[in-house]
Parts: structure tokens; sequence; C-alpha cells
């Protein structure tokens, strides 16, 4: 639908050719791409995901804290032993990490934190749609997100029609939707009133009863769901718990466990996307890393930079891709944090250009407000 | 006044009650007092409760865990046993139970609505076990004694809470030139100091820095439980000198002197009436009964209450009700799913909360389905009330209760669930429309759309009349 040639030429010619931007018109072009993002709330420690083993200081500051079994990745930074999935993609070129990235936010709350990884905005709570929905609305792409949650992540909302995946324990009869849909009348009932239609609209496949608790029964939905060539292109998962300010332990601690859950979703939707996978990305977000030092309780605190966690046919090849602002106390934000020297909105504006086959320029006027975000698609991305 | 006022400001009218003459004063006059709890079956003290909560700790972390290292079938057998006799598995269950109970018999309903607001103000989100042992008994003896108090008395209480501590990790916070900070080389924990400027008092509208932060987790260094082997972390929460931060702290530009405990009280009373903080809670508040976006017209009049009273919650609660009456026609206001099912139970008088004979425990096999019903309900429609993620507590924003999934949860639990849930007296149509009219000016309309099923009485019709009835929108909405 989005790549139509109507759409192509209407939704940006001018500025593709301004841009130097001429995306290649072939068949794999012409593929849906899927993009998945799970959102890490709580704040994701990016060195306890991708520790820096090439720097002594880590292990001096974090003594309590210190991994072991680390799988190896290259000289410098290796990988949490519960993240073997990305490991494994690694080896074959699907698995790739942005390190010392983050929001441009430094305020350390998890709640402007997280209101600001989801809208991409400066200001908490100024915006009310998130970027994956306003970039999904400028692409044209309506109707094709998938929420595995039962509210609507603010990521989403922006563009209408979005769909979730969160089934009760009983079959409902959605027919009865037909007997009060006429009594949602005026402005202040169209949210319900659109939402409804969605849940009108929904494939049959969706109306199941099933146990939501099973993180494996939802991810392996929204699997068949990606792959099928009219599904969804976007999927957000949601997990939190990374807010470990006491046992945050190493291999088995409070993080490692949150960690295996990433493990455990990217592993099915690896298993099961098939051929999908290969015109697939998965990222990571989270609102803020955590501090190098561990705090009285053994575990960390509010900090600044963190990692982007990648899988997905769709990279150009595994690497570590960071500017590494190092660890020395006056190389830390504000002597305490890692820093962050990659904007991580470049990397997710970049990953929906891809995905919706945009001109990354267009997609950074509409929606992150024309903010200076260098295009990466190059390096980190098949395009 | 329409009635849905009843349902704006309290859970709508029981099919035994009848509209007031003055709804404004009806609501008004229940704010002067807290009502007595009505739950006539076991109401255990915070103090009982924590007990039990070190008695499952102790014995999972300090006992079986040891004992059954290398068996891990018989640990999680041992465990499971654990969990029966303190009560782990039933206390959250008997909480919700006596909410509900309130909420739908209670003479003050007005009162338990604000009670219900404050409970998630100062929230207290999904770790460790305090959903199973604690919030409950929290909303219970710290927050709601207080709610004819002044604000700055209900920060009080709930900052020096065990649970608002063990919460957010105020124990774990030492002064790095304190004592035992020098000594074990411990530092703060900022968690609980972020907290209380953010989402307890002044909001970051009031510009406060990092420094502000690590300021304020000084001055509250040395709250923290008392701890000992066995009792780990469920002592009593005291003043540890030998924690605390020697030295004067200045937050918002404040000066505090190097005051020991007396520190905390000092700096309370300046967040809790300082004006952004008013502002900001005042805002909270009628977003709460009257509309997602209040304006700052509506606001104003909470705002001059707050500050005429000197913070007075009688007087601040006065004031949101009549603003609510004043803008009852002309704005409207989504309810979350709990309070949505708080007033189903008390309009159409539904068969839960179970009563206090059946929610009986005997701590001897895990509670019955029956038990676990009102909780279970809770969670499966999105909103179980101990459990919010975050320390925000739960949203009060439309936005973010309308999602697909979580509309086809109220239509799942009115259309299948409900009709289990109604008493054998009041299966018959003639009981759905005497509610109705009851409750809404357009019951003749309401009544139009199930009027093809009036002939049915079984547990399928009324699902069918019930599934239309709970989900239109002048039953979602205000």
């Amino acid at each position: 639908m989005n790549c139509t040639r109507r759409n192509f030429l209407i939704g940006g010619s001018t500025t593709l050719f301004l841009s130097g931007y001429f995306p290649k018109i072939s068949f794999a072009s012409m593929q849906k791409k899927n993009l998945i993002i799970i959102s890490l709330r709580g704040g994701m420690d990016g060195l306890t995901a991708v520790p820096v083993i090439g720097d002594k200081r880590l292990k001096k500051l974090r003594k309590k804290l210190i991994l072991e079994d680390v799988l190896n990745l290259n000289s410098d930074f290796g990988l949490h032993p519960k993240l073997e999935i990305f490991h494994k993609l690694w080896q074959k070129n699907q698995a790739a990490f942005v390190h010392a990235t983050n929001i441009p936010y430094t305020g350390r709350s998890h709640f402007d934190g997280q209101n600001l990884m989801e809208t991409g905005a400066h200001i908490p709570y100024k915006e009310k749609t998130g970027w994956l929905g306003r970039g999904l609305l400028a692409s044209n792409i309506i109707g094709k997100g998938l929420a595995i949650s039962l509210p609507m992540p603010l990521l989403l909302r922006g563009v209408p029609q979005n769909n979730n995946f969160f089934p009760s324990p009983d079959f409902v009869e959605t027919k009865l939707i037909d007997q009060i849909y006429n009594e949602f009348k005026g402005e202040h009932n169209e949210l319900i009133k659109s939402t409804l239609d969605t849940i009108r609209q929904r494939p049959l496949s969706m109306q199941i009863a099933t146990d939501s608790d099973d993180r494996k029964k939802l991810a392996l939905e929204a699997a068949k769901q990606l792959q099928d060539q009219s599904g969804p292109r976007v999927a957000v998962f949601d997990l939190d718990g990374f807010d470990t300010h006491a046992a945050q332990g190493g291999v088995d601690g409070a993080h490692a466990d949150e960690l295996e859950e990433v493990n455990k979703i990217v592993t099915i939707l690896h298993e099961n996307l098939g051929q999908a996978f290969d015109n697939t990305l998965i990222l990571t977000l989270t609102e803020f890393g955590r501090t190098i030092k561990q705090n009285g309780g053994y575990g960390t605190e509010h900090g600044y930079g963190s990692a982007i966690l990648m899988a997905g046919g769709l990279l150009k090849k595994s690497q570590v891709y960071t500017d590494w602002p190092g660890l020395k106390k006056k190389e830390l934000f504000e002597g305490r944090d890692l820093n962050s020297t990659i904007d991580s909105r470049a990397v997710y504006n970049s990953a929906m250009s891809v995905c919706f086959n945009q001109d990354p320029e267009f997609l950074r006027k509409e929606v992150f407000w024309g903010d200076a975000l260098p295009d990466l698609s190059q390096e980190l991305f098949k395009i | 006044m329409s009635l849905n006022f009843y349902r704006r400001v309290a859970f709508g009218l029981s099919p035994n009650e009848k509209p007031d003459k003055d709804p404004l004063n009806w609501a008004i006059n229940q704010l002067d007092t807290i009502p007595d709890l009505l739950w006539s079956g076991k109401i255990p003290t915070e103090k009982d409760l924590r007990k039990k909560y070190g008695e499952w700790v102790y014995g999972d972390r300090e006992v079986l865990r040891k004992k059954f290292k290398n068996d891990k079938h018989a640990y999680r057998k041992a465990k499971d046993e654990l969990r029966i006799k303190t009560g782990e598995r039933y206390f959250e269950l008997n909480e919700h139970a006596i909410r509900h109970f309130q909420t739908k018999y209670s003479k003050q309903p007005v009162f338990e609505r604000f009670w219900l607001f404050w409970g998630n103000h100062f929230a207290i989100s999904e770790k460790d076990f305090l959903a199973e042992f604690s919030t409950g008994p929290y909303q219970r003896e710290i927050i709601r004694p207080k709610m004819v108090k002044t604000f700055e008395e209900m920060v009080k209480s709930v900052t020096t809470s065990w649970c608002m501590i063990h919460h957010l990790d105020n124990s774990e916070s030492f002064g790095p030139n304190s004592k035992k900070g020098m000594e074990w080389g411990e530092t703060i924990n900022e968690n609980h100091a972020r907290e209380l400027l953010e989402l307890h008092t002044v909001s970051p509208n009031a510009g406060y820095t990092q420094e502000d932060v690590i300021q304020l987790a000084y001055i509250m260094t040395g709250w923290a439980h008392k701890w000992d082997r066995k009792n780990l972390e469920t002592g009593d929460i005291w003043f540890d000198q030998e924690m605390h931060q020697k030295g004067d702290k200045v937050v918002l530009g404040v000066k505090y002197k190097n005051d020991a405990k007396r520190e905390l009280a000092k700096v309370i009373h300046d967040l809790a009436t300082h004006p952004i903080c008013i502002k900001f809670v005042s805002t909270k508040l009628c977003r709460h009964f009257i509309t997602d976006e209040p304006t700052e017209e509506m606001i104003k009049p909470v705002i001059e209450a707050w500050n005429k009273s000197n913070g007075k919650l009688i007087e601040i609660h006065k004031a949101v009700i009549k603003q609510a009456y004043k803008y009852n026609e002309s704005t409207h206001k989504f309810h979350p799913p709990e309070i949505w099912l708080m007033q189903l139970s008390r309009m159409f008088d539904l068969d839960i909360p179970l009563s206090f004979e059946k929610m009986n425990y005997t701590f001897k096999s895990k509670p019955n389905r029956k038990q676990r019903q009102l909780s279970w309900i809770l969670r499966e429609i999105g909103h179980s009330p101990y459990r919010a993620k975050q320390p925000n507590g739960w949203s009060d924003f439309e936005v973010d209760w309308v999602s697909p999934e979580l509309l086809l949860r109220r239509l799942w639990f009115a259309s299948v669930e409900l009709p289990i849930l109604i008493k054998s007296g009041n299966r018959s149509h003639d009981f759905i429309l005497t509610c109705l009219k009851n409750n809404f000016e357009d019951h003749e309309n309401m009544a139009s759309l199930i009027h093809q099923f009036r002939f049915g009485t079984s547990d399928k019709d009324l699902g069918r009349k019930y599934g239309v009835i709970c989900n239109l929108p002048g039953i979602l909405k205000v």
C-alpha cells in the first residue's frame, strides 16, 4: 500500500531529490518491512547489557556487580550471558549494538524520561503523540501498528487505527459493538469510537481468548501477524522492571532477569518470523542508562547514556556502533554517568526511513521537528 | 442537575438510594468526617501485616533457601506451604474486598472517591511483596486518617511510612559523611527524594536541579527501617542518626541547618506549601473529578481554598466538589476500569465483593476461586489497584485507558462475568429498568437498545443486556 508509485511521487519526490536520496526500487524494497520496538522501562543499564570489557575502570567501580561469563563481541565489548540470541545472530551479521547513546534528556526522572523516549520531544508532557505514530502517519502507513500490551503505548499514538493484542481469558462477542456503536456521538467520544472501529476490523486470528500472562504466546502471535504481508508493519513490546536501585546483581540479578525477557521475545520473533526476519528490524528503547558506580544497595542510580540492542535481517553487519566517550571521571556526564555521544533518535529516525521506505530527511522534519539528527542508515542498516 | 453527578463524584445510586434534592450539599456534607470501615470481617493492622511480610521473607530467604539449596522441588513445595501459612496469597484479596465493600455501601461515597484519589497520588507501585501485604493497610492507616488534616500532614505521614520508605529505597540511602556511610563506604539512594519532589509535592514545574535532589536525599538519610536478623527489612521506621548526612543542606534555594531528624519536617513544610505544589495537586484533583485537561478557571477556586485554609484537605475537597458540580453539564470525564467496576457494583447491586464470612481464611490451603474472584476481575480489566507499574500510579487520562484490548476487556467482563454476579432476585428485566431510571436521564433510550432481549433471563441473555448497557458512552463517561 505504502510503496505504490503514486505514494512515492506524492510522498516526497522533491525532498528525495534535494537530499540526494534514491531508494533502490527492487523486489526487495517492495517486500513489507517490519519495525519492532521493545520498550525497556525503568532505565536499561547499557553497561550491564553490553559491558566495556576493554576498560578496567568499570570493574573497579562496580565491585559487587561484576559479570562473569561475558559473551565476547570484540576486544572492547562483551555481551551479557543472558542475551544469547543476540550473540547467535551476531555471528550472522544479524545483531548489532549502538552504545553510549540516549535520547537528549538528562533529567533522570523515569516519568519525564519515558514520556520523552516515546514522544521524542525535548519538554516532558508537551507532545501528545509518539515518534513512531508520527513516523507512520508521515509515511501514510495507517492501521499497521500493533502493540503487545493492554494499554496503547504513547509511542504509537498519533496515527489512527492502531491495534493491540492482549486477549481476555474468554471469547467476547464483538457483535455487541454493533449495538452500541451508533451511540458514540460527538467529539468527546471520537477516541472510543475510532477504537471500536479498529476492533471491528481486526483479523479473525486476533479474536481469540488466551492467557496473556504468557509472553511467549503473545510474541508468537505478534510474529504471525508480522509475517503476514497484509498484517502490521510495526510492533511495540513493553517490558518494565529495569529500575534496579537494589540487588541489581551480575549474571543472575534483577537486571539479568529483565534482559532474559528481552532475549526470550527476540528468540521467539526470530524463530517464528521465518523469512520475514530478513525484512525486519528489532530495536530497544529506554529512558536512560544507569550510573557507572554501584550504590548503597548494590544497585545503580538513574544515569544518562545507555545502549540500543538491535537484531534483524535489515542490519548492515554485526558491530558495536559507538563514539566511545570513555569512563574517566572527567569523561563521564556530570562526573557520574556514561555520556551519550549519539542522539538515539537518529538511530530510530534512520530505522523508520529504512522500514517505511522514506527519506530520512523528510522524516526528521515531519517527526522530530527538524532536529539535527544525522542519517545513520548507511552505517547501520541495509538500504 | 443531571443524575450523572452521582457518578462523577461517587459511584452512582444503588437500587435503594434515591437522588437528593440538593446534590451539591449531599456531596459536600460527606467530607467532614472519616467514615468507619464497614467491613465486618478481619481488618488486620499495618503492623500485623508487616509482621506477616517479615515471616514470609525470613522464612523463605533465611530458612527455606538454605534448607533446600540442593532440592529445587522440595524447595518449591515448602515455599508454597509458607505462602499459605503467612497469607501471602490471601491478604491482598482481603484488602480488595474491604475497599470495594466500602465503595459499594459507604454512606459517604464522595469521601471514598477522594480516598482512592490520594491512594493513587501517593502511589505504591508493584515492588517486592508490597501489594500482597502492605499497600492496602497503608491506604487505610496512613492515607485515610489524614484526609481530614492538612496536605502537609499527609505528606509527612506518607514520607515516614514503612511502606513508602521501602517502596522508594530510603533505607538504603546513607549520608556519605555519616558514621555508617564512612565506615561502610556507602552513599545516598536518590529515589525517594526525587519522587517526593516530582510526584508527591512540587513536580518538575518547580525547576529543581540534580543538586536539589541530592540535597533533599541528604536530609532524608537516616529515615529507615530498624534492621534485625529476624525481621530483616520489615522493622519499624526510625531515624538513624548514624546514617544521617551531617552539615547544612540547601533545597530549592532554602537553607536547612544541620538539625538531624527535624530537618525533614521543615523541608516537607516548605515543599507542601509551595505555590507550585498547590497548583500541581489542585490540577490533579480537578483532572480526576472534572476533565482530563482542566482550565485555569476550573482550578483557581481550588487553589484559593487551599491558600485560605492553609492546606486543610476538607476545605480543598469541598472546593473540588463545587467545581465538579459547576462544570458537571459542560465537561466529560472518562472513568478508569476500577471506578467503572465499583459503579456497576453499586448501581446494579452486584454480588461483589464477597461477604466477609466467605472471605474468611484458615491459612491451611490456598484461597478458593470465589475469594480470588474480585482481584482476578480487577487484573483482567487492567486495573489492579495496588499494582501500578511505576511510582506515579495509575493514569487519570482517557487516552491511557482506551485501546482495543482495554475496551474489549470491559465488553468481556460485562457480557461474560457480570451475569454470574447478579443476585438471584435481580435477574428480571424490570430490575435493570429500575436501576437505569435511578441513574440516567436517558434511561428510555438505553432500555430501547436491550428491548429485544427483554424476555431472557439466562446468563447468556443477561450477558447480552449488560454487555450493551455497561459499555454505552453514558456509562463509560460522565
